[in-house]
């Protein structure tokens, strides 16, 4: 029982990592929006935005894995 | 909630496909086997493009396997900068290998990126390729100026990197197979046609491409930077 609550809490990092994501994304796609011609610029960096921000989820995840598994 | 236990344990371990009768017997894990397997596809892929390749009238598969060489090539260029040359097959190697071993779910097999040693092997050999790499372009004084950089007050922060990189490399990789594996086997569990494959076209293929990107995109990143000022 416990340990369920435990896990929840846990993957709630999803949370800050949909906001952030979600946000340098609606910024890129303004950016391409006003300069089309940097696009290939812009991505590269919401990538790698994307994908430091996504780890902490992927943290939680792993986390709330452990909490249920290894007890 | 013991149920979810239970299945969730026996999906996260890794199973021994067979032992090898030799030395007392040697376990070989599920993983080692699809790698051999997606080891032996790749082979037989590269040799049979690149036969009777021709200078002047290129065939399509030969324009097609120039084209992707060329699209390493430059994004290599791009990232590492001007000693992109040495790195570019690692990175196409990796790539090759991750994005196989991301899509092999689809075809029944277990992905060897599920299981933690394969990422952890992966991450760490990222990690001696970028401070290697750093010692090797920029000398021993170099080499170690890099932590230093761009302020001296940062340096226990560029030490702690050295174990970070890896560890979320390897992490971010073994979270989202691993994440996608569990959600697919809890829906093959609940519905078992028609509706796993919508859910395999977004976690197996897209997330599996994605993953793919963003590790070997990470690594020519830190790379370039381990690399900077580098002549």
């Amino acid at each position: 029982m416990y340990l369920a609550i435990g896990a929840g809490i846990a993957v709630l990092t999803g949370v800050g990592a949909g906001v952030g994501i979600g946000i340098a994304t609606g910024r890129a796609t303004e950016a391409i929006a006003r300069q089309p011609e940097a696009a290939s610029d812009i991505r590269s960096n919401l990538l790698l935005g994307s994908a430091l921000a996504e780890a902490t989820a992927i943290y939680g995840f792993v986390i709330g894995l452990a909490v249920i598994i290894l007890k | 909630m013991s149920d979810i236990q239970t299945i969730m344990t026996s999906k996260l371990q890794n199973e021994v496909a067979f032992t090898i009768p030799a030395l007392g017997g040697i376990p070989v894990a599920e993983s080692v086997l699809v790698s051999w397997i997606l080891m032996a596809l790749i082979m037989a892929a590269v040799f049979l493009t690149t036969r009777k390749l021709k200078p002047d009238h290129p065939g399509r598969v030969q324009a097609a396997v120039e084209a992707a060489v060329g699209f390493l090539n430059r994004f290599s260029r791009e990232n590492i900068g001007v000693h992109w040359r040495s790195f570019a097959p690692w990175l196409g190697t990796v790539a090759v290998y991750i994005a196989c071993a991301n899509l092999s779910g689809i075809l029944g097999l277990v992905p060897p990126t599920k299981d933690l040693s394969v990422t952890a092997a992966l991450a760490l050999t990222s990690v001696f390729l970028i401070y290697g790499s750093s010692f090797r372009f920029l000398g021993l004084r170099g080499g170690l100026h890099k932590f230093a950089e761009p302020m001296p007050l940062l340096l226990p922060i560029n030490v702690m990197e050295i174990a970070i990189r890896p560890l979320s490399l390897c992490m971010r990789l073994f979270g989202n197979v691993l994440g996608a594996f569990v959600i697919m086997e809890l829906i093959k569990a609940l519905v078992p046609v028609v509706v796993p494959v919508a859910f395999s076209l977004y976690f197996d293929i897209f997330d599996g491409i994605i993953q793919t990107i963003v590790f070997v995109f990470l690594t020519a990143l830190f790379t370039g930077e381990a690399l900077e000022g580098a002549t």
